[in-house]
């Protein structure tokens, strides 16, 4: 069941006109509205704009221009109320080596500003549920890429954001954990959670997403249901692959 | 010409050019030609340093007790020398081990274990002589040139200490490693590389502290090792000191067994080597042990000092070289006493060195919590300000600093309280300056950097010696009670007034360059 967007309950994410140069423009004009409580894809080629977009939002790249709104909170003019909702899990894991997991939860929940007895119960279930309770005293330097994957998505979920963004979160994952990842995804969606993900494994984006962005050179090309890429793409059958390739012009390339 | 691919040449070569690369980064974006014209400067710069020492010893030598004169000091050269190439060789070992690098790379291609080992090992060792070189041979060529050329035999007298020392440094690290297990090497070998590189230090502290008779006899010892009867009996320990003196029979046997310790460490270790390598990959941590549960911290504050000294603690490359640095600056205060101090006073000969170590200390914890953090972007998307964080940061590094100083500057409040007080303020003021400084003037890096931070920025590392030496001056013009304390209080006032933050925009959060 979808919230209406009033001023009461705000889109989860409004980007207006975002722009961001580097050497060149990395995002370009950008406008984007993900609704509260839904599961948004954002895809596009490497270098489309994915990261950089949601590093602005994250409060880590200032924006040259445009505006961005977390909930109704202009990110640009009250960044610490923003950041309060907020979780983003780069693709590489923001670990400390010297640290156990428990004591990143712990450390994490401290930053948040999140009740100590109620972090503690959160950090509890979070490392049963995501298989790393045996290693909860354990330092971080000796983990698998998968196992610190694991540990910083604890840490992203420990402050029950309400909009939680993640780049690549599969990455380095077996398959069982993977499947994992997912399924603790679409839990928290299905309890208020709005989640925006970056992935190049377009059969997670078909299977869990509400809805689907594509960008490319910093900018919207398409957006929608799968049903709706379908009807856009003037293909009925296709699969979020040839829909993607034909959207970015890549097919004749993938070819 | 090319060298053949796989072969222990070509192995050399390659480590060589990785560590010249290491060696070059210290320079930041200079070209390379610029790189050799500062480093042929430095060389120049140091010949010239070691000629009134040359003209010294020199006169020493011509003197009429001739070059016996000059035993205590080769004895004193060589045992400062051994030690620190022993410790470089283990920790190097050490960090070849668990920093993994290009091992499993390596173990994994088809060439023997013992030829990669062998590579590794001449390299560390090249490193090691090198670090040495730097102080030993300016001295060796400007004595060769003022008319005594035996001095030259220091040149093979060091590379044999170098292969002697590398062999026995890798050695004594392997076999740590079979003697602890992979689990607790790591920490046990990096406080034993530190006792060995500063047992010179400790030794001369140690010596120190000997009945007068005794030190006596070690001087005669040291003097004319042919005169003691302990010294014969261990001829063998003054081979190093006859062959840097001169002695050809003796240069050719250092030589020798400097070579066969390296070569029959090599060849003996390197399966061990791989075998451990392999072992110390995903090895669990030491102290990773069960804990007993407890609950979370409340407050901002308590988890941020939580982290920072778990993180500090747990690292004993971090604790060892911060360890270091105390131990170097011992004998400043040892020295001041013995000579008596001006007025034979035990404050204003041990509250200096108080004030330097508690400088030093808050400037390194400092750099490692502030610069050295190994998540910025992390902390960057919390809902805290960089200012809280930084300010909890300053207040986790306090703690430690004034639980070492606690009881130096209770002993020195004892002897004299005014003392105690003056070493109180003014080593409080030294490691707040410090903190400051590398608050204002962050340069984010790696925290294993530590020691070498000031290579990245020299204008901070000249700041915060300034700061230490002249906060030192004061606490001792205040403990003489003299108006003149005023002055070096000035020039910190005015030191960090020129360094303060210019504006807030300068210091804005950039993952760019905190990355």
């Amino acid at each position: 069941m979808r919230c209406s967007e009033t001023a009461a309950n705000p889109p989860a994410l409004v980007l207006s006109a975002l722009r961001k140069s580097f050497a060149k423009p990395a995002v370009d004009g950008l406008d984007l509205t993900v609704r509260a409580g839904e599961f948004y894809a954002l895809l596009g080629p490497n270098g489309a704009g994915k990261t950089t977009t949601l590093r602005m939002v994250a409060g880590l790249l200032p924006a040259d221009s445009g505006d961005i709104h977390v909930f109704g909170i202009d990110v640009r003019r009250q960044a610490i109320a923003a950041k309060r909702i907020v979780a983003w899990l780069p693709d590489e894991p923001m670990l400390y080596d010297k640290l156990d997991p428990l004591e990143y939860l712990e450390f994490v929940a401290g930053l948040w500003g999140v009740e100590p007895k109620r972090a503690q119960r959160l950090a509890d279930e979070l490392l049963e549920t995501l298989g790393l309770w045996a290693h909860r005293r354990e330092r971080c330097e000796g983990f698998s890429r998968g196992m610190k994957q694991k540990v910083a998505l604890a840490g992203a979920l420990v402050h029950e954001p309400r909009l939680l963004m993640l780049d690549e979160p599969l990455t380095g994952l077996d398959a069982a954990a993977a499947r994992l990842v997912k399924d603790l995804l679409a839990e928290r969606v299905r309890r208020g959670a709005t989640i925006i993900l970056t992935t190049h494994i377009l059969e997670v984006a078909e299977r869990l997403a509400d809805r689907i962005g594509i960008i490319q050179r910093g900018r919207l090309i398409a957006q929608g249901t799968l049903a709706e890429l379908r009807v856009a793409g003037g293909a009925h059958e296709a699969s979020l692959e040839d829909l993607f390739l034909n959207l970015t012009g890549q097919d004749a390339r993938a070819a | 010409m090319r060298l053949k691919p796989g072969s222990f040449a070509w192995l050399v070569a390659h480590d060589l050019r990785q560590s010249w690369r290491a060696f070059a980064s210290l320079f930041g974006d200079m070209a390379r030609v610029r790189i050799a014209l500062v480093i042929g400067a430095a060389i120049l710069a140091l010949h010239l340093v070691a000629w009134p020492v040359a003209l010294w010893i020199g006169a020493m030598e011509d003197g009429p007790a001739g070059s016996a004169a000059l035993s205590a000091y080769t004895a004193s050269g060589a045992i400062f020398v051994l030690p620190w190439i022993i410790a470089q060789s283990m920790t190097a070992t050490t960090r070849a081990l668990y920093g993994r690098g290009d091992l499993d790379l390596l173990f994994a291609s088809p060439i023997s274990a013992r030829v990669v080992l062998g590579a590794r090992a001449l390299v560390m060792a090249i490193d090691a002589i090198a670090s040495v070189a730097t102080l030993l041979l300016p001295l060796a060529n400007v004595n060769a040139l003022a008319g005594h050329p035996h001095w030259l035999a220091i040149y093979p007298a060091l590379l044999a200490s170098g292969l002697f020392g590398s062999g026995l440094g890798l050695g004594l690290a392997l076999a740590l490693f079979l003697l602890v297990g992979p689990k607790r090497t790591r920490l046990v070998s990096q406080v034993a590389a530190t006792l060995v590189g500063a047992s010179f230090v400790l030794g001369v502290q140690g010596f120190n502290l000997l009945p007068a008779p005794t030190r006596a006899w070690v001087l005669r010892a040291f003097a004319a090792p042919e005169s003691a009867s302990a010294a014969t009996a261990l001829d063998l320990l003054w081979l190093p000191v006859r062959a840097a003196s001169g002695e050809p029979g003796a240069i050719l046997a250092w030589l020798l067994l400097g070579v066969i310790v390296f070569a029959a460490a090599t060849l003996a270790f390197g399966e061990r080597f791989a075998a451990a390598a392999i072992l110390s990959a995903g090895a669990p941590v030491a102290g990773g042990r069960e804990r007993k549960a407890r609950a979370f911290r409340a407050s901002l504050g308590a988890t941020l000092r939580a982290k920072e000294r778990r993180l500090v603690w747990r690292d004993p490359w971090l604790m060892s070289q911060m360890l270091l640095q105390i131990v170097y600056t011992l004998p400043v205060g040892v020295i001041l006493w013995r000579n008596g101090g001006v007025t034979g006073s035990v404050g204003l000969a041990f509250t200096p060195t108080i004030v330097v170590i508690s400088a030093q200390l808050a400037g390194s914890l400092a750099w490692v919590a502030l610069s050295g953090e190994d998540a910025p972007e992390f902390l960057a998307t919390a809902p805290v300000t960089r200012g809280q964080i930084e300010r909890r940061k300053i207040e986790a590094i306090a703690l430690p600093i004034a639980l070492l100083l606690g009881a130096p500057i209770l002993a020195v409040t004892i002897a004299s309280p005014w003392s105690g007080l003056c070493a109180t303020l003014f080593s409080l003021g030294a490691g707040a300056s410090a903190a400051l400084i590398n608050l204002w003037r962050q340069s984010p890096s790696r925290k294993s950097m530590v020691l070498r931070r000031h290579s990245q920025s020299k204008l901070v590392g000249l700041i915060e010696h300034l700061l230490s030496i002249l906060w030192a001056v004061a606490a001792c013009t205040a403990i003489l009670r003299s108006w003149t304390v005023l002055i070096p209080v000035a020039l910190i006032a005015f030191t960090l007034w020129l360094n303060r933050p210019r504006s807030q925009s300068a210091r804005k959060f950039s993952p760019s360059t905190a990355a």
